[in-house]
């Protein structure tokens, strides 16, 4: 090339000839690379119960032709109490913690928590997503997450592909995860009574658990302005599925009242008798969801439902509707409703009677009785000129459960069964790029 | 082939999310025009005002026009021709490219279409056939003293190569001395040029179409002011023994470049300076990078 050097310099000065004027310097760079969303989320339930507060920090890099990496890190500190599946007495009433270290009291009247743990997790994702030829797409991904007595190691691997012009997309999805559990003073014997501090007789060293996932999945673009999404998921757990620190009161037949129990001389223990749960130690379940996006002009309605159903007996069913409306060019507002419903365990029962015969499984924790939630909430979001965003979303929960009129003794029914949660979600994020 | 249509194309306004934007065809290729922050009446003034300077250009210098300038002179190949003012600066341009590049650019080797046919099959000329057409190229041959030019005969000229983007850059031209400091983008056929920034700060986002994903952008320029153009067209290619020849002809051989990459786009101070640069580097072929580097404007490469 003849006077490389001055390329530009000849090039620019051709120009300014032919245009008959001079133009003011390009301003031009490539999108952004790199993408970070950023969010700190607040959860507290009523009645000094679970607290979380959560930092997360995503990172999303695009390459060329539709290749995607991504990581999210995770940081959660849980505080605060709940319920251990014993039921509340007249009386005040002692349980030796997890730890087997010391012990913790509920008051009378009260549905006892369990306050003595603190929690503090750390989880960290990544993922990659490659087209493979014109129509396929390909995606993998790997999870870990700790904490003070679980680890998580998870992967993930699915495939996509296009027809009809990418008006339809059909996936499958396959992931793998081992959990290893390490409870706080051991894992306890299932049934087994809870002992006074300091006698681990009852306790096990750590367990593990595995889980596999199943997913088809077809989304359809129904018109201009409509995609429809259906998938079906299967999921197998297998091994330690018990929670470690959940107990069962155990009740005398006619009044309903937890048996009493005295500690050892000496030794401070548990008020009354209590047994550990046994869950089963294989879980599956199917899950088939539904969920409708459509644009009405610039406001976009969302609306969805899954339903759930596995071997232990539970029935659920999600039904959420949002609507994202615009408000001027740069922001928007997104109320939600959320409405959900559950049927209890096969094995879920509020307390065990004295003298009957052990059920092979028993579990009193709330998360496997019947209840229904409404969630209601907002977020707002805004887009600063340099192409971030700020967004703020409150939420407002509430469950109710239910315990069958057969499921309850004698002076049960005068005390509180199942405890209503009401809990406040707030969170904050930023989304920006470099 | 003329197209008597050409003066009555239509022009489609629609509202976009925080912008204008006045759609229309012209130079065979889809246009818009992009305008930030006006009323609808404004807006469509200054769509107007692009497409008539789109359509004049076509007009005036399509080979295809009987009543234009290109015609006027292919059809007095032999003859001296006076040329008005815009003709001539046209001319003395693509000499200086000729110039620049060697000879590889040169308006006078359109002819070399009749024995090259990129359809991506692998039919090419013999080196007889290419040898006979290029006796009636090379600007050498021209004689050009401004404001005369005088082809040998049988010589014809295109100015395909950098009508486009001189189109662009004259419309905004026409849009800045009636809306001066507006923010608007004018694009023919993905040769765009933005006069002046927006007044959000924001840059107007240009996606590059990826060539095997039609419809899917292969990366997003953020363009706040200045010219933006991509040369390349992978459907438009010729195979033979082996190598993968672009549609683009150098000059000097009559032979298509060999490895030149998939396509380039270049950022510069105007339209006809990024679509220029575009058509150089290609014609470099492997080399293209050089010549990039050495112009220091920004480039995108997408490799064979």
């Amino acid at each position: 090339m003849s006077d490389d050097n001055n390329l530009g310099a000849t090039l620019a000065a051709a120009t300014c000839a032919l245009l008959g004027v001079s133009a003011a310097p390009v301003m031009a760079d490539e999108a952004e690379r790199w993408s970070f969303d950023t969010a700190l989320l607040y959860y507290g339930e009523n009645d000094d119960r679970v607290q979380d507060v959560s930092a997360t920090i995503g990172a999303r890099r695009a390459f060329d032709d539709e290749r995607l990496l991504n990581f999210t890190l995770t940081a959660d500190t849980l505080t605060g109490a709940s319920a251990s599946g014993a039921i509340a007495t007249d009386a005040p009433q002692t349980f030796t913690s997890p730890s087997g270290k010391a012990v913790y009291t509920a008051p009378a009247g009260e549905t006892p928590l369990d306050d003595t743990f603190h929690d503090t997790r750390f989880a960290l994702n990544a993922g990659w997503t490659q087209p493979l030829g014109r129509l396929y797409a390909l995606s993998a991904g790997l999870g870990f997450s700790t904490e003070y007595d679980y680890t998580h190691l998870g992967a993930n691997l699915s495939l996509a592909r296009d027809f009809n012009k990418r008006n339809t997309t059909v996936s499958a999805g396959l992931a793998y995860s081992q959990d290893d559990v390490d409870p706080v003073g051991g894992a306890p014997v299932p049934l087994s009574q809870m002992l006074d501090v300091g006698d681990l007789s009852h306790k096990r060293s750590s367990d593990s658990k595995d889980i596999v996932d199943v997913l088809f999945g077809v989304t359809q673009v129904l018109s201009r302005n409509t995609v429809l999404r259906v998938n079906y998921s299967y999921s197998q757990s297998s091994g330690y599925l018990n929670d470690p620190y959940k107990i069962l009161s155990v009740v005398d037949g006619v009044t309903g009242d937890t048996i009493l129990r005295t500690p050892a001389p000496g030794a401070q223990g548990p008020t009354g008798i209590f047994l550990y749960e046994s869950r089963p130690d294989t879980r599956a379940k199917h899950s088939l969801y539904a969920e409708m996006k459509h644009a009405f002009g610039a406001p976009v309605l969302y609306g969805s439902y899954r339903f759930m159903t596995d071997d232990w007996g539970i029935d659920s069913h999600t039904a959420e509707v949002r609507l994202r409306w615009p408000l001027g060019s740069t922001s928007y507002v997104e109320p939600v409703l959320r409405y959900y419903m559950q049927s209890q365990a096969d094995f879920y029962h509020p307390s065990l009677v004295q003298g009957a015969a052990l059920p092979a499984y028993a579990s009193a924790d709330f998360r496997l009785g019947e209840f229904d939630a409404v969630t209601v909430g907002a977020k707002f979001g805004h887009q600063t000129p340099g192409g971030n965003e700020w967004s703020a979303r409150l939420e407002y929960y509430q469950q109710n459960g239910t315990i069958a009129r057969e499921q309850l003794i004698g002076n049960q029914f005068a005390r509180e069964q199942y405890p209503d949660l009401k809990a406040v979600i707030a969170q904050f994020g930023y989304r920006f790029g470099l | 082939m003329a197209n008597a249509t050409l003066q009555n194309a239509s022009i489609a306004m629609s509202r976009e999310s925080d912008y204008w934007a006045g759609r229309f065809t012209a130079m065979a290729s889809p246009c818009e025009v992009l305008i930030e922050d006006a009323t609808e009446a404004r807006a469509r003034q200054i769509v107007d005002i692009a497409a008539d300077c789109a359509w004049r250009i076509e007009r005036k210098f399509s080979r295809y026009r009987s009543d234009g300038v290109v015609h006027m002179i292919n059809s007095n190949a032999g003859r001296a021709i006076v040329l008005d003012e815009e003709s001539a600066s046209l001319i003395d341009f693509a000499s200086t490219l000729t110039k620049l590049s060697e000879g590889r650019f040169d308006i006078t080797s359109g002819v070399l279409r009749t024995v090259w046919t990129f359809d991506g099959g692998s039919v090419v000329p013999t080196q007889a056939e290419i040898d006979a057409v290029m006796t009636c190229v090379g600007w050498h041959q021209v004689e050009w003293r401004k404001p005369v030019l005088q082809l040998r005969p049988g010589m014809q000229i295109d100015l395909g190569g950098i009508g486009k983007e001189y189109a662009v850059d004259q419309a905004a031209a026409r849009v800045e001395e009636i809306a001066p400091g507006l923010s608007c983008l004018i694009n023919f056929g993905g040769d765009v040029v933005v006069r002046n920034p927006r007044q959000d700060g924001q840059p107007w986002r240009v996606g590059i179409e990826a060539s095997e994903h039609a419809g899917t952008a292969l990366r997003v320029v953020h363009l706040s002011r200045g010219g933006l153009a991509t040369s390349g067209d992978s459907r438009r290619f010729v195979f033979h023994r082996g190598h993968r020849y672009s549609h683009i002809i150098d000059a000097r051989t009559g032979w298509p470049v060999r490895n030149a990459p998939h396509s380039i786009t270049v950022a510069a101070d105007t339209c006809t300076q990024a679509g220029t640069l575009t058509t150089l580097a290609m014609l470099q072929g492997a080399r293209c990078e050089d010549l990039l580097r050495a112009s220091a404007a920004k480039y995108w490469i997408q490799p064979a």
